[in-house]
């Protein structure tokens, strides 16, 4: 492709550039495609649940929503409160949602799909996604209204809490993996559930080595997604928004065009990061087939992937959409102490597992004796039963992490239970709740 | 140590979730309540002054707008008052289909409370479709006999205004089909949802004494563990032979409020199951022949005195005050409205938690604030 354009437009730069062009392009018509598609989605679901039907006048089976509400928010006064700060009430939503958009430069779409492969692409992702604070920060101090900035400060609060275990969780599976490029975790997924690419010679590859058949990985999974439902600020952490306790949050003062960006940049946000998941923990475009097709036809395999990887993250939407339509939300003080003191914990010791498997897979493989590193004890190596067999070595692995992180999340769960039936409150409730024969 | 300062912020009256137009001026540390005043007013509209310009018949349907969700609940009080101070005798049959329509309105408001208070918390309208679908039926059931779903006007002095259509009581037995699976439904809603139990435990909990000093009333001071109620402690109409309990709690929080208006929704199905079994055998119409007619409830004329008819409605005890003076209208017609007094402690309820926890407090109480303002 590369050389077909060279030959046709000469330099190199120009090349690049028109490269660059397409697939920013691309990305800018593809998003907010996926952001009104997700807004019916979610309204048909929600609906679904509530025993109603959602919408479905517009287009066929309501498909055309999307595009109804776009009409009507362009045509809408756009308002900027008299005493808000005009220049700062205006940047905010670009601010936030912007970084978003950046995301999907570097999520690989597919096999060989991604716009921008870039070595440290995982650091790139978390880094990028921390910006949009600033904008819901912006939104809510600019505004110049009490609700938005309540809601700003819980959004911040949120999101850097939150911020923490998910870098953990993406952490733990960087040491299990050794890379940061996003493509290569795709790679690294094919095979068999658990045994991963080691037995790729015997049997053909099925495209099931997910991370999330590990205890690592789907320990990982657990926290890294909890942590997108409240990055993304959806139920049961939609706190920062909270329309029945302050209105709309930092979102209050906004209305027509500039509501709808931060809408847009909320649920790309989810998407994106729901396409991240599936491709850390839910093997990306991996599916049995997909690798044998994408050796047969690469173009229709590639085709094939995106929309593999694509269902993925629409689970993981799906998902979100059931939580909202199932649950309440929780208290700010309840949400900073989940973080705090579950998941934080349970990320490190997800950690400590990584680094475990980690040296049992590569102690002392290859050449032993010139690793200044290897300890013996009495002169024998701890793990020199083991062999050079990376099966052996991987069976070894998972049972030891599952019992760890087992323990890790049961202990957790124990101590941060509610003390329930032990207050003098409980006690008093469990004698005296009843019914009162009263004459 | 951090310099913070206080922020005060008003909930409403234009709010997603003050139940109606009402102003909560919150002063919050943070995300903590230091103080919180209630203000209403904003829905005033004479109800006490236009009595005493209106016959007593005049004033029935005025009484449906004060808690509009429960129409018949207050018709109920209206009549009673009236008929302990003109000493009119209501016949069997129609006290019978009276407590038929109190007690469903019991269940319609406590469906409604249940849901709204889960909603209030941030579930996102799911509970509340499911609980509205239960209230849709009653207030089916409510067309068919009254003509009206919501302003249902159907009592009058001396009895109601007509006899149960003949496909009324199909359409009740298909309800009561239904209803202990929505019962129990609920219940296992709120006694398993971990976040249910967390946002409402230990919360908003009002003592038995300060209950009692605030004179709180209905399913709120029940769950603070006062077993008063007016159908128990001063019996009328028929409730003193029926069969029911009345459910108390023990700790005075959120939790205990809705598990006592669950087990209340139990105690009034119950209620009105022996209705439907006696309601075959009850003797005399539907009223009392001398009010018959309209022009005989417009020419009502009462006795010099005064009296003071109470009833037990969803939300507390609903009493109707009235001063005669021998003429068609009343002298003076005071409405001692169960909202209203309900609401008073919110302030001792809610100072010390969260922000979020205002609307979840406010929902239990389970307001409306047609009644509240008057």
């Amino acid at each position: 492709m590369l050389q077909f354009l060279e030959n046709i437009f000469g330099p190199s730069w120009i090349v690049s550039l028109i490269a660059f062009l397409i697939s920013t392009t691309v990305i800018l018509i593809v998003t907010p495609v996926t952001f009104m598609m997700m807004t019916w989605f979610e309204r048909r679901i929600v609906a679904r649940m509530q025993d109603r039907l959602g919408p479905n006048r517009v287009g066929p089976a309501g498909l055309l929503q999307a595009v109804a509400d776009g009409v009507k928010m362009f045509t809408k006064e756009n308002i900027t409160p008299r005493a808000a700060d005009k220049w700062v009430h205006l940047i905010a939503p670009l601010v936030a949602t912007g970084p978003v958009i950046f995301l999907f430069a570097v999520i690989p779409w597919g096999y060989g799909l991604s716009p921008v492969d870039i070595n440290v692409s995982v650091l790139f992702v978390i880094a990028v996604s921390s910006i949009s604070a600033v904008g819901l920060m912006m939104g809510g101090w600019g505004s110049n209204n009490k609700f938005a900035l309540l809601g700003a400060m819980r959004a911040v609060a949120q999101m850097v809490s939150y911020e923490i275990p998910a870098v953990i969780a993406l952490l733990s599976m960087v040491l299990f993996t050794g890379t940061m490029n996003l493509n290569k975790y795709t790679e690294l997924q094919g095979g068999l559930p658990i045994l991963g690419n080691t037995l790729k010679d015997v049997i053909p590859d099925l495209g099931l080595g997910w991370f999330v058949f590990t205890p690592i990985g789907l320990v990982g999974f657990m926290i890294f997604f909890i942590c997108i439902l409240s990055e993304g600020e959806r139920t049961p952490f939609d706190i920062p928004e909270a329309d029945s306790e302050i209105v709309a949050g930092y979102m209050t003062e906004y209305s027509g065009m500039k509501f709808a960006v931060f809408y847009m940049g909320q649920f790309l946000f989810n998407y994106a990061l729901s396409m991240v998941a599936s491709i850390i923990f839910l093997g990306g475009w991996n599916f049995p087939g997909i690798p044998q097709l994408i050796s047969i036809a690469p173009p229709i395999g590639a085709l094939a992937s995106a929309v593999v990887l694509g269902a993925k993250a629409w689970f993981l939407f799906f998902v979100m959409i059931w939580l909202r339509g199932a649950f309440p939300r929780l208290r700010m003080d309840q949400l900073m102490a989940f973080a705090w003191k579950f998941l934080l914990p349970l990320a490190l010791i997800n950690i400590l597992s990584a680094a475990l498997w980690l040296t049992i897979m590569l102690w002392c493989t290859g050449d032993c004796t010139q690793n200044p590193w290897v300890f013996t004890v009495g002169g024998i190596n701890p793990l020199g039963w083991l062999g050079n067999s990376p099966v052996l070595r991987q069976l070894v692995g998972f049972v030891l992490t599952a019992i760890i992180n087992a323990g890790a999340f049961f202990w957790l769960l124990n101590v941060n239970r509610r003390p329930a039936g032990e207050t003098p409150a409980d006690l008093a409730r469990d004698q005296a709740f009843g019914t009162a024969s009263l004459p | 140590m951090l310099k913070t300062q206080e922020l005060q912020i008003n909930i409403g009256p234009q709010h997603p979730s003050t139940h109606g137009v009402f102003r909560l001026v919150v002063t919050v540390d943070g995300e903590t309540i230091v103080d919180l005043k209630p203000v209403f007013g904003y829905l005033h509209r004479n109800h006490e002054q236009l009595a005493e310009v209106s016959t007593y018949i005049q004033m029935m349907p005025f009484t449906d707008r004060l808690d509009y969700f429960n129409s018949m609940a207050n018709n109920f009080g209206l009549a009673i008052a009236v008929e302990k101070l003109a000493g009119i005798e209501v016949p069997q049959r129609a006290n019978y289909i009276r407590v038929l329509m109190a007690e469903l309105t019991r269940i319609l408001n406590h469906a409604a409370a249940v849901a709204f208070m889960i909603n209030d918390m941030g579930a996102w309208q799911t509970p509340l479709a499911f609980g509205m679908r239960e209230r849709e039926k009653i207030l089916d059931l409510f067309e068919m006999a009254s003509g009206a779903r919501m302003m249902c006007n159907y009592f009058r002095f001396g009895g109601i205004v007509r006899d149960l259509p003949p496909d009324f009581m199909p359409l009740l037995n298909d309800l009561m089909k239904a209803l202990p699976t929505f019962f129990d439904e609920t219940e296992r809603l709120l006694r398993e949802n971990e976040i249910l139990l967390l946002r409402s435990e230990g919360v908003g909990i009002l003592p038995k004494e300060v209950a009692a000093s605030y004179s709180v009333t209905g399913p709120v001071l029940r769950a603070s563990g006062v077993p008063y109620d007016v159908r128990k402690a001063e019996p009328y109409s028929v409730y003193n032979e029926l069969d029911f309990d009345v459910p108390i709690g023990s700790v005075g929080d959120i939790y205990d409020r809705f598990l006592v208006r669950i087990e209340e929704m139990r105690q009034s199905y119950r209620i009105v199951q022996q209705v439907i079994e006696r309601l075959p055998d009850t003797t005399g119409g539907h009223i009392n022949p001398a009010m018959a007619s309209i022009g005989k409830q417009k020419a009502l004329k009462p006795p010099v005195g005064d009296v003071y008819g109470r009833v037990e409605t969803p939300k507390g005890e609903l009493g109707f005050y009235i001063v005669s003076d021998g003429s068609a209208r009343p002298y003076r017609y005071k409405v001692r409205a169960p909202s209203f007094i309900n609401l008073t402690p919110i302030g001792d309820m809610c100072r010390g938690h969260k922000v979020a926890d205002v609307v979840v407090i406010l929902g239990s109480i389970d307001i409306v604030l047609g009644e509240v303002d008057r």
